[in-house]
């Protein structure tokens, strides 16, 4: 076993030879917009991320469902599950079968198996100190899903938000696949500065992040500042309160877009400094138009987040 | 016009429960004093951000276990402008330029003027606008940093508003003045050149 439960990564790897490595991991949840084929898309490009963050090549997955078919009838399913399929065709994914159960509340998700090096692994501990971090998609995915919820959000901002959730992790990793890095994970459930508190957990390393950076997608601003905002993030922010220093008087709403729970978020990359602007420039060339710097590694080796302003 | 009173439990419920309530109650009344019951500390949080986006005045109370948000206001829906954070704003112009300050006067020729010079150049720095990201002391730059410094209230006036204010931990030491420092973070040569190698430029005095 290379990577399995201690540190908390995105999946678990195997070691079957000096040449190759098994990454494996499961990820479903309820649905988080209206659209069957659109929740199908988001579930999939969830799962596959994990395999992506472990600098890994998905290659098969099976299906997991929950379903009421009582209520609901097979139309969404068949919606769903295409949607899935979109998506692992995409990645170059062979789907092997799947499992469903009947449920009163619909769940949807895959189970995915990929390949890696095993002197490729992009674990999410790591950094070094003069790294920069690299984050390739905006946040703020939990506070427009709860504006949804409340008829707020527009049209437009709908489909931002739904594209950004079911693009795949897999450009992004194929061009970290050819560049330094240090350490990298994928922004979920935990928000960005969770995730980030797991790369750090233990090892003594120290990052700064520059809030002003950090892109946010359309609108989660504006929703997070009238208060639509998820009680996870407030979890998370109980959770890893701890590691996080915010500057005095630092902006509650921009400290609560910061731990806003993503679904199928970017990936964060540390990479040492002298690589980091043309990882980004690579990035951006290639279609991952918000890969931005964040922050970086600093020196104070006490495991904690300073978050400044810019 | 009548005033209109409504009241909203919102005990035991979660996030985004009690705001998503409160709004259906700003939508459709026109009540100009609400009283919002809640039981947890992110639904009180929520609530009185919501209701001030609305422009109410709220006040908070809390036995302990119930916070109670009193509100008042037109409740018109006049939905106030949030400031836009720079990341959504100047996306597209912002640049991050370091400034490296290595002495405590600009140039050669009388040291009198090149401390005059400083003052003044540090001080012009706001010009930068949004763009300035860190300045920097070294060597005999720190010395800006003291108490003493002729530009103290203006380098605190920087920092208060983000621009990251460090000061050479090694120069400080050297000249015994560690403790004099009023101003900015201690640093360290490797976050000077992680910082000069992630800027979009470096400009350096002295």
């Amino acid at each position: 076993m290379l990577v399995g439960t201690a540190t908390a990564d995105d999946a678990g790897v195997y070691r079957v030879s000096a040449e190759l490595a098994l990454i494996q991991t499961v990820d479903f949840f309820t649905p988080i917009v209206d659209d069957p084929y659109d929740f199908g898309r988001i579930a999939a490009a969830n799962a596959l991320s994990d395999v992506y963050a472990m600098g890994g090549l998905p290659k098969t997955a099976m299906n997991i469902v929950a379903y009421p078919y009582d209520t609901l009838g097979p139309e969404p399913l068949t919606a769903i599950l295409a949607g899935g399929a979109a998506k692992l065709h995409e990645a170059g994914v062979v789907l092997l079968g799947g499992h469903s159960i009947e449920d009163d509340e619909l769940k949807y998700g895959l189970s995915v198996t990929g390949y890696v090096h095993p002197g490729r692994i992009a674990a999410n501990q790591g950094l070094q100190p003069g790294d920069g971090l690299v984050l390739t998609k905006p946040i703020g995915t939990g506070v427009i899903n709860t504006a949804i919820k409340a008829n707020l959000a527009s049209a437009q901002t709908i489909v931002t938000v739904t594209e950004s959730m079911a693009t795949l992790n897999k450009l992004a990793a194929g061009i970290m696949a050819n560049s330094t890095v240090s350490a990298c994970t994928d922004i979920t459930g935990f928000g960005l500065l969770g995730h980030l508190a797991e790369m750090l957990c233990g090892t003594g390393t120290s990052v700064t992040i520059q809030a002003g950076e950090v892109p946010l997608l359309p609108e989660a601003y504006t929703f997070a500042s009238m208060g639509f905002v998820p009680v996870g993030a407030h979890n998370n922010r109980n959770f890893r309160e701890n590691m996080v220093q915010f500057l005095p008087g630092f902006d509650p709403v921009m400290r609560d877009l910061l731990f806003d729970p993503q679904t199928s978020g970017g990936l964060l990359i540390g990479c040492p400094a002298n690589e980091c602007r043309r990882l980004v420039e690579r990035l951006r060339d290639e279609g991952v138009s918000a890969a931005t710097i964040i922050g970086y590694v600093n020196t104070q080796q006490d495991g904690t987040i300073t978050v400044v302003e810019k | 016009m009548r005033k209109m009173m409504k009241t909203i439990d919102a005990r035991g419920l979660a996030c985004p429960a009690p705001v998503l309530l409160v709004k259906e109650a700003v939508d459709v009344g026109q009540a100009t004093e609400m009283t919002v019951l809640v039981d947890n500390e992110p639904a009180r949080e929520n609530v009185a951000r919501f209701l001030g986006s609305r422009s109410y005045k709220v006040t908070v109370d809390t036995d302990g276990s119930t916070f109670t948000l009193t509100a008042s206001g037109t409740g018109a829906g006049e939905v106030a402008q949030p400031v836009q954070p720079a990341a959504e704003a100047n996306d597209a112009t912002h640049q991050k330029i370091v400034v490296l300050v290595a002495t405590d006067r600009i140039g050669n020729g009388d040291d009198e003027l090149g401390q005059k010079l400083m003052v003044s150049y540090i001080k012009t720095l706001k010009e930068m606008g949004p763009d300035l990201w860190q300045l920097i002391f070294l060597n005999g730059g720190v010395r800006l940093s003291l108490r003493s410094s002729p530009v103290l209230s203006e380098l605190q006036a920087y920092e208060r508003d983000g621009i990251i204010v460090l000061a050479c931990g090694t120069c400080l030491e050297h000249f015994g003045l560690t403790r004099d420092k009023a101003v900015g973070e201690t640093t360290n040569m490797l976050d000077i050149v992680t910082a000069c190698q992630l800027a979009d430029k470096v400009v350096s005095l002295g």
